[in-house]
Order: structure tokens, then sequence, then C-alpha cells
């Protein structure tokens, strides 16, 4: 009963520390009151929590953090509905419920050897940051790291300091960057990268990137807003990535994290498929398979 | 056993609990608790709500918050039951919602429920609505402590658990069924068999609702159907629920709780930021008839179990067996 109830009732957490992103985003950076609980608790790159605010109710946050980096949890939050908008009213010290890690992750281990490609859409960056979190954190065991990232502006970069590191120094990994609003800031750094930055879509960036990636021997990554899987996943489709090395992960309603709820439920009677247990992370040919899950 | 023996089995299954089975409750019937055999019509076809409201209730609170403190599992107190008189579809669709709520998962409240409730199957005489022969549902092999086959004066009393066959340990009243029963419980069978008037074309039913999804077949129905849900909520297999939280007037302790939740409404498949994975009637018509045309794969049954609870209480009078015959090209 014990293991259970443990996936039924939010566990206490305090707000260690609460960074502004955006005008709409907050970082939190959260520990289990229960010390024993912190260090047991294990989460992977792609799984997600459901993160309650006492007396306002429950919603779904992926992870945004690699547990190869020392220090807390972390969960980007962009402030859209009811419990995000309760959460960003709350301080450091605040105490609020977590439950799980829930979810399969992005197969970071059988990735090993081979370039990755990371795809990500505005707030698609949060989910892969772990991912590029841990690929960096075990550098020598992968190939060739890109990163494109698609935003609307400067102001509305995730992780600004982490994706445009690159363009500093030697970072690990190579990062493009499309935007889509008239913004001064990218204006200038593409002005000085042509080779890496572009306005426009996330698929602009294809064109950038495309003498770095060798499809035959790289796992992709894609996490955005639902209409741009469409189009990556064509690009990809068309450039030969294997659709079983093509990863994406998918947002859906969920109440319970643990396919009970049925809100997640997606594909058709032949596929029945709960995002929240069976993903959220799915092979582009699991895709395929799955009515309605792009 | 004979039927007049009815009360003394129902004192043996009193050891265990109360007794809850189907009551004629004005036009309908309910499962209700029940203190003597006679207040129970054994003859009923279907309840409304399904006996899925013993498990998952249809509102319940969940758990109880403290502002300050946080939250923790509200316990109740635990009480057996047993369920008198489930036909075999209500059986099955129990199994059905089983392999959901007590997977690797399970689910607390649910798990202690079901495991506190003792089965009593009750074979039955379809109506014209009922097609649980088209889903194979129509027999019960498991998922149940006891069952009683009519045939005639007296049933034929299966025993499918230790539970209920301790039970019944000393019962005078059950003898060991001779040649004679076996042949009525046959000609029963037989009978029945012959009374379904309804037939879904079910051999290939996940692969026609899913390629046929796009079919113009289904605008017709749809445009009909009033969105209003209730065929999720006296469907036994339906198990969707959604989540509130309510606080008191003292804004320090309030409770979760989680009602019966039904995929027709627009809420169903809304994300943050006001996204809608099926935003339309016709998105949400597809989807319920889609996910009841699969097989769970953990019980090998299908997500429909034939009941006619969905076409009985439609108040758009939509027939479930005719939209997916009409899809399939069987109906028109």
């Amino acid at each position: 009963m014990e293991l259970q109830e443990e996936q039924f009732v939010p566990k206490p957490a305090e707000i260690l520390d609460i960074r502004e992103m955006t005008s709409i985003e907050r970082l939190f950076s959260l520990r289990f009151l229960d010390e024993e609980y912190e260090r047991s608790f294990r989460y992977m790159p792609g799984q997600f929590v459901q993160l309650s605010v006492y007396g306002v109710g429950e919603t779904t946050i992926s992870i945004c953090r690699s547990q190869t980096r020392p220090g807390p949890l972390e969960l980007l939050v962009r402030r859209v509905g009811r419990v995000t908008n309760a959460l960003h009213r709350l301080r450091r010290g605040d105490v609020v419920g977590l439950r799980g890690p829930f979810g399969n992750w992005f197969p970071v281990e059988e990735m090993e050897g081979s370039d990755v490609l990371l795809i990500a859409g505005g707030l698609g960056m949060a989910p892969l940051r772990g991912v590029l979190q841990y690929v960096l954190d075990r550098r020598e065991r992968y190939g060739d790291v890109n990163l494109l990232y698609g935003v609307k502006s400067y102001e509305e970069t995730l992780f600004r300091e982490e994706v445009l590191e690159p363009f500093e120094r030697d970072s690990g990994f190579r990062s493009f960057i499309s935007f889509e609003k008239d913004d001064p800031f990218y204006e200038e750094l593409m002005r000085r990268n042509p080779e890496r930055v572009r306005k426009g879509v996330v698929t602009v960036l294809f064109e950038l990137a495309d003498r770095y990636l060798d499809p035959k021997n790289t796992y992709a990554v894609v996490c955005g807003p639902p209409v741009m899987y469409r189009f990556v996943l064509r690009e990809l489709d068309r450039r030969g990535f294997s659709p079983r090395k093509v990863y994406v992960t998918l947002e859906r309603r969920m109440r319970c994290g643990v396919g009970k709820c049925g809100h997640c439920i997606i594909g058709g009677a032949t596929s029945i498929t709960y995002v929240c247990k069976d993903g959220p992370v799915f092979s582009y040919f699991d895709v395929l398979s799955i009515r309605g899950a792009i | 056993m004979s039927k007049g023996d009815l009360p003394k089995l129902l004192s043996a299954l009193k050891e265990f609990g109360e007794v809850h089975g189907p009551v004629r409750y004005g036009k309908f019937h309910s499962f209700r608790r029940v203190d003597s055999a006679d207040e129970m019509d054994l003859s009923y076809t279907r309840t409304m709500i399904p006996p899925k409201k013993y498990f998952v209730r249809p509102r319940e609170e969940i758990l109880r918050v403290n502002l300050r403190r946080g939250y923790e599992l509200l316990r109740e107190e635990p009480r057996n039951i047993v369920l008198f008189g489930l036909h075999a579809c209500d059986i099955n669709a129990i199994k059905v919602l089983d392999s959901i709520y007590m997977d690797e998962h399970p689910d607390p409240y649910y798990a202690s429920r079901r495991e506190r409730t003792l089965i009593v199957g009750i074979s039955c005489l379809p109506d014209d609505e009922c097609f649980c022969r088209s889903m194979g549902t129509d027999y019960a092999y498991d998922g149940f402590d006891l069952f009683l086959h009519d045939i005639g004066e007296s049933y034929i009393l299966r025993v499918a658990s230790e539970r209920g066959e301790s039970l019944l340990e000393g019962a005078d009243f059950l003898k060991k069924p001779e040649r004679e029963d076996f042949m009525r419980l046959a000609e029963f069978e037989r009978r029945r068999a012959s009374m379904f008037k309804k037939e879904l074309i079910s051999s290939h039913l996940p692969d026609v609702a899913d390629s046929l999804h796009d079919s113009d077949a289904w605008n017709e129905y749809v445009s009909r159907c009033l969105a209003c849900g209730s065929c999720n909520l006296v469907c036994p297999t339906c198990r969707c629920y959604d989540v509130f939280e309510r606080v008191d007037l003292s804004l320090e302790n309030g409770v979760r709780e989680r009602r019966w939740d039904s995929c027709f409404l627009r809420s169903h498949a809304l994300v943050a930021g006001g996204l809608n994975f099926r935003p339309t009637r016709f998105d949400r018509f597809v989807h319920r008839y889609n996910c009841k045309s699969g097989i769970n794969v953990e019980t090998g049954l299908p997500y429909c179990v034939g009941c006619g609870r969905c076409t009985v209480f439609c108040p758009a009078g939509i027939d479930h067996v005719e939209v997916l015959n009409s899809v399939w090209g069987v109906v028109r």
C-alpha cells in the first residue's frame, strides 16, 4: 500500500529559488522536505512530475534538468493556467507538492556512440535541456552535438546563457538559432554568425546545419509546439533519418500520471496509448503507428 | 440449489458483508443495498449505472489538503460488499477496469474496494439492445466468486474462488447437480444464444474503427449527438476521471476530489494555453468509438462489452451498433 500512496499523494517540496526566465516563464528550483526522499529521488531527461499548489490543484511539468548535474530539481513553468498562475505567485521558501517522476525518457544510453541532434521550439527547450546537460556531462560518449532552437525573440529565449554559450566559446555543442520577430539582438548575432542564425521558423535551420549532420549516425530529439512536429519530422524524413532514431516528447492533459484518468489517451482502436505511462517520449516510428499522436 | 433457497444463500453471503443487488427503481434498475432476496429483481436486463460506481465513485474526495502542511490520503472505513446478480458483460467490464486500476500502479482507492468486494454473477436473457454475444463477453470465465446459472426451478452454482467456496462451507441447501440439470443448462444457453437480435460485426473492429476514422459515415450520427456524455457515464468500462480541488471558507483546509469525466466534453483534451487535441464534436465522437472499439491488451477483452447502456440511455437515440455497422458499411 505504501508504494501506491507515494504515487498518489504529493510530497512536500520547498521552493529553493525562482529565476525569472521571460515575462511569463520562471525556473523553479525545488527540494523535497523529506531528506531521505530527496536523496533517493531519481529522474531521467524527458520525465515529468505532477506539481501541486496547495488548495489550487495539480499540473504536469516536465523536468528540465539532468541528474548528472549536482543541484536541485528544476522545473521551468510558463504562467498559462490556474495552477501555474498560482505557482508564479509563490515565493522562495514556500512549499508545493510533487508526485513523480513519471513517464519514460529519451534513450540517452542507447544514443551513446552517435551524434545527437536536438530540435526545440519555444518552451520545447525545457525538456530538451535535460538531454543537452546529460550529453554534455558525458561528452566523450557522444559524437557531434547540434542544437536547432526556434524562438520568437531574444526576450522569449529560454536558458539564454546556455543556448548562446557556443557563440562565445567552445561549449561542447553547436547551437543554431532561428527567430521570428524583428529583434535587434538576434539581427546582430545573425550578422556576426550568418552560418548559425537565421530569421524564420526552426526548419530554416536545417539548411545551415546540414553540413554538420550525418543522418545515418544521428539520434534526433524533438520538442516544441504541436504544429512544429509535422514540419520538423518531414525535414528529418527527407534527410534519411531512421524513424527509430528520431524521438519526440508529447504534451497532453493529464490528471493522474499513471494511466488511469484517461485524458492523455492517444491513438485509435488498434493503438490505444497513454502519453503519461507509455510516453511522453515516443520514437517517430511509434508516432507513425499511433493515430493522432502528432 | 433451489431458487427457493435464495434467502439461505444471501444469509451465507452476509457473513462476508453488505449485500448489494439489482433493485427496480422507478423506470430502471439500480444496484442498491438489499436486506432480503425479494427486494431484488433478478430478471433485470441492465442497470442504468454500471457496477463501476462501487470502485470509482461518480464523485469522491481522494486527498485532504492543509494549506500549510500539504496533502494526505483520505482513508475510508474498510467495508466488505457482496455485489449480487451481476451479468457476464458487467463482470467482464470489471475485469477491464481491474487491468487499468490495478496494474503496475494500483489505484489505492479502487484496489482496496475491489479487494473487499465479492462478486456473484447470474445468468441473463438478452433484450433488443444487448450485443455482448458479438463482443464475446456474453460469458464470464473468471472475474467473479460465484455464478448462478438459471435452469428453471433452480440454479447451478459455479464457484470460482476460495473466498466464494469458504462462504458456502456447511451450506446444507446445496445439492450436487444431476445430468438433467446440465441438460437444462445447455437448453438455457441455446435459447439465450438464439435470442440476440443485434449484431455488431466485431471481427475486425479495431482495424475498421481505425482505418475508417475519416469516413463521412460518422457525420450523420455526429450531427445528432448532443455531446452530453451520458454514454460515458453509463458505460461499464468508461473510466476517465477529472480532478478538482476545493478549499473551505477558512482558507486553511480543503479536499482534492475526482469525478467521472467524459471524452465528449470540450475540456477533455484541452491543454495549457487553450490548445485542444480534439476540438470538434466529430473528433470527440470518433475518439469515443475508437476507444470503445479497441482491445484491452492485458485481458484480451474488448473495451465495449455490449451491454447496450449507451444506446438505451442516449437522449439522441444514437445506437452504438448501428453507428459502427454503418461506418463498416453493413447498414445503409
